[in-house]
């Protein structure tokens, strides 16, 4: 083999790695990296291709290995595979990430107090800053919640929000809210277990920040929400079960926080109490973590078809008896049409300008004309779904689909909001198939948790990445795989 | 320490009785098969339909082969994925019972489970039936070996290991019954064997539970099958004969309840204590007079009685308010 000439001495990983037009998050310009980069891209610039994969499969040997998998059914004896794991890390610099805990922490409780207000008083509405109809033609406002008043006030528990960063601004915005069940941080405390004993060298050299003490204070804010006055409630997290795709996330939780994973099946309502079934009978249940989505929780309540949830459920909740995480209703936020209002509900509830920009977002119902007109270079979403579905991505539509999404969005213009494409940030990955480093899309999502005081934020989050060369959509239903994020202790 | 629930609990037996269904099936498959081997004289070779009907699966076999030889029997009680207690089967729903308490368990012991369902999965079923099933069985009997290794090691001995306990010895239990039962039956319906052909088949029962150096150590005499009958049934320390595995039903028990020797606290209990008294105090003489058979029979009846009562006393909850 002749030598080519390289850049960097030894760096065939990187040979030909071309940043492009985007804002590449490890390159500030053609082979030069950022200074918060530097130690990383030494490291991985020094492994031969062939220690870089042996690296790469004892990674992924470890994912296997655990169980860390999601199963296919489609050849008839149920195939696992991987979650794809991508071994280079996505760096923020302290100070990059200070701002965002901000803007974070300041959105979270924005959001807590629009929720508060929404199933109270209706203030908001009242003084006419966002439309009455947004908030009841909400496929997930839940009328049941009206007037109830949750333990300690707190509807967001535990928030998921999606970053993205503009490649053209190359600031962070906000892309959507998950204050439902919002799922992967497990990948997050798994992603940094798994990257440990794989670069161990590379955590000596940069000071990584932790993240391991998600668990610990996510059970601080369980046990504080119990109803009965007692030093040792009862709390469990609701899981589906075993053929849900984030199970492995459930157990994974209940077994760090030391509390019990139970399905709808263990659980009883007697008299507005939720107890549990136990070898020695009927134990009372305080905090449910329930990571079941609202429709399936209580089939009295809501879909009545429901096997998953517990009968009685919202009588026991209504009652004071039970704290649920996150508390009902909560998809109201989650709406990409009421996501454009939230800077609006910063500063009606805070007095305070938003630290994270939004996209630029058109509602269906409130700009037709204009979405329909620009079609081909908007990005359009159905307000309810989230997973990557429902989706058009109009640059990379052909005009038939673009023109049967338009009748769609015409037909009912509310369930539907555009934005301009946002060129996403990238990350150098590797590329299995030709066993490269290829710069990838990326974004971050971090995982708040809220105590009615203050948030807590493990530093960084997940970063989620499009591995299919140019592709623009992270989410894991669609491809997408995950990289660990290090937030580090300095800017270098 | 807080109650375990009832779904835990039913997990945790089933997940033992399947582990040790897979390496009760592996060790007979694997013993069958060498005895075989050294067997020249073809009209007293081992027969191979007993081990299908020692599965209790005569049906479902019927349907798939038309005759039992060492390659459909191995087929079929390794690998087969409509055959509910192949080994393979076994293996995934010991998994699957796993993962659905994996929180409670052990990091150790789910990862060995899992890596024990992957390894079984890397084999070919096509590969390892011309090779003959010594490496298959043999890689799945330690494989289990390790999981109660990893299991006894890493799990804290309390309520929950109890269950893992009762669920192995229960099974264990069934399958020593099942085992001389069906080996004794079909020597009898063979009175003309030939001592030496007889005495093969009684070596590959002892050395399909573990026991055959143990047996010259105890008996120091040539293989007779009352001897064997009477170490398989009544040996107080062998770990795979029924008065052990029943002892260890009981000690599992009591464990949980808190019931003390001589009382019972449930329906399990009772018969388990009956089933012992008779396994402690009768001769081997005893049991033959009164045909062995039937006195299998009975066992086996108590020993599923047994895990039904186990079922309603810890895990079913027929109230629904």
């Amino acid at each position: 083999m002749s030598a080519a000439p390289q850049e960097v001495p030894g760096s065939a990983l990187f040979q030909g790695y071309d940043p492009g037009s985007y804002y590449d998050e490890m390159f500030s310009s053609r082979g030069e990296p950022r200074p918060y980069y530097v130690k990383m891209f030494q490291k991985l610039a020094a492994l031969a291709p062939s220690h870089f994969e042996e690296r790469r499969q004892l990674a992924d040997l470890a994912f296997l290995m655990q169980g860390i998998t999601f199963t296919v059914y489609s050849d008839g004896r149920g195939t696992e595979r991987l979650f794809p794991f991508d071994l280079i890390p996505r760096i923020l610099p302290r100070s990059q990430w200070e701002r965002i805990e901000r803007g974070l922490a300041q959105r979270v409780v924005a959001l807590n107090l629009f929720l508060q207000d929404v199933y109270g008083k209706q203030r908001i509405l009242k003084d006419r800053q966002m439309p009455r109809e947004l908030i009841y033609s909400c496929q997930h406002f839940r009328r049941e919640m009206i007037g109830i008043e949750v333990p300690r006030g707190i509807h967001t528990h535990i928030s998921g929000i999606d970053l993205v960063r503009d490649s053209k601004s190359g600031e962070m915005v906000v892309l959507e809210d998950n204050v439902r069940t919002p799922s992967g941080v497990s990948y997050v405390l798994e992603n940094r277990l798994v990257m440990t004993r794989t670069f161990p060298d590379a955590f000596q050299a940069c000071e990584v920040l932790p993240v391991n003490h998600y668990p610990a204070e996510l059970c601080r804010i369980l046990r504080s929400l119990s109803p009965r006055a007692t030093d040792q409630p009862q709390m469990v997290l609701l899981s589906p079960g075993i053929y849900n795709s984030a199970y492995f996330e459930h157990s994974f939780l209940a077994q760090q926080m030391g509390i019990e994973l139970v399905e709808g099946r263990d659980l009883i309502v007697d008299a507005n109490v939720v107890y549990m079934k136990t070898i020695r009978g009927l134990k009372r249940v305080d905090v449910m973590y329930r990571r079941i989505d609202d429709e399936y929780l209580d089939p009295l309540t809501f879909r009545s078809d429901s096997l998953l949830g517990v009968p009685g459920l919202m009588g026991a909740y209504r009652a004071g008896n039970i704290a649920l995480v996150n508390a009902i209703g909560n998809g109201i936020a989650d709406d990409k049409a009421v996501y454009s209002y939230v800077p609006t509900f910063i500063r009606y509830y805070l007095g305070e300008d938003a630290i994270l920009r939004n996209v630029e977002t058109y509602l269906g119902d409130r700009d037709l004309g204009y979405i329909l007109d620009h079609l081909p270079e908007l990005v359009v979403k159905a307000v309810g779904e989230s997973g990557g579905y429902g989706m058009l991505i109009g640059p990379a539509a052909d005009r038939a689909t673009i023109e049967q999404f338009g009748t769609r969005i015409q037909a009912n213009p509310r369930n539907y909001i555009a934005q301009p494409v946002v060129p996403l940030s990238r990350v150098p990955s590797y590329h299995a198939g030709t066993r490269r480093i290829i710069g990838c899309h990326v974004d971050l999502r971090p995982y708040c948790l809220y105590d009615g005081e203050k948030v807590t934020i493990v530093p960084g989050g997940l970063t989620r990445v499009a591995l299919t060369p140019g592709s623009l959509v992270v989410n894991s239903s669609q491809g997408g795989g995950s990289k660990d994020t290090w937030v580090l202790h300095g800017e270098c | 320490m807080p109650e375990m629930l009832s779904r835990i609990a039913d997990s945790l037996f089933w997940m033992a009785r399947y582990i040790e269904r897979a390496e009760d099936t592996a060790r007979i498959l694997d013993v069958n098969y060498h005895m075989m081997l050294e067997q020249s004289d073809h009209e007293y070779r081992l027969r191979w339909d007993p081990l299908i009907v020692m599965a209790g699966e005569e049906k479902p076999f019927q349907q798939l082969y038309t005759e039992a030889n060492a390659y459909t029997v191995f087929d079929f009680l390794a690998f087969r994925a409509d055959n509910p207690s192949s080994i393979v089967q076994c293996i995934a729903k010991a998994r699957e019972n796993a993962r659905t308490i994996r929180e409670r368990i052990s990091r150790e012991m789910w990862e060995d489970i899992n890596g024990l369902y992957h390894m079984v999965n890397r084999f070919d079923a096509a590969d390892e039936i011309a090779a003959g099933p010594h490496r298959f069985c043999d890689a799945v009997k330690f494989a289990c070996h390790r999981f109660h290794g990893v299991t006894d090691a890493t799990l804290p001995h309390d309520e929950g290991w109890q269950f893992l306990r009762i669920g192995w010895s229960l099974e264990r239990a069934e399958a020593t019954t099942r085992l001389v039962d069906v080996q004794y039956q079909n020597l009898l319906e063979k009175p003309s064997v030939p001592a030496t052909a007889d005495n093969h088949q009684w070596m590959a029962v002892l050395r399909s539970v573990g026991a055959y150096e143990a047996y010259h150590r105890q008996y120091h005499s040539p293989i007779k099958p009352e001897k064997v009958a009477e170490m398989l049934i009544l040996h107080p320390q062998h770990p795979r004969s029924i008065r052990f595995t029943a002892t260890e039903v009981q000690a599992g028990l009591r464990a949980i309840s808190g019931a003390g020797s001589g009382t019972y606290a449930n329906e399990a209990e009772r018969l388990t204590g009956r089933v012992l008294e008779g396994l402690r105090y009768q001769t081997i003489e005893e049991i033959f007079s009164r045909g062995l058979h039937t006195y299998l029979g009975d066992l086996l009846q108590s020993f599923r009685s047994i895990g039904h009562d186990i079922a309603r006393t810890y895990f079913y909850y027929a109230v629904v308010a």
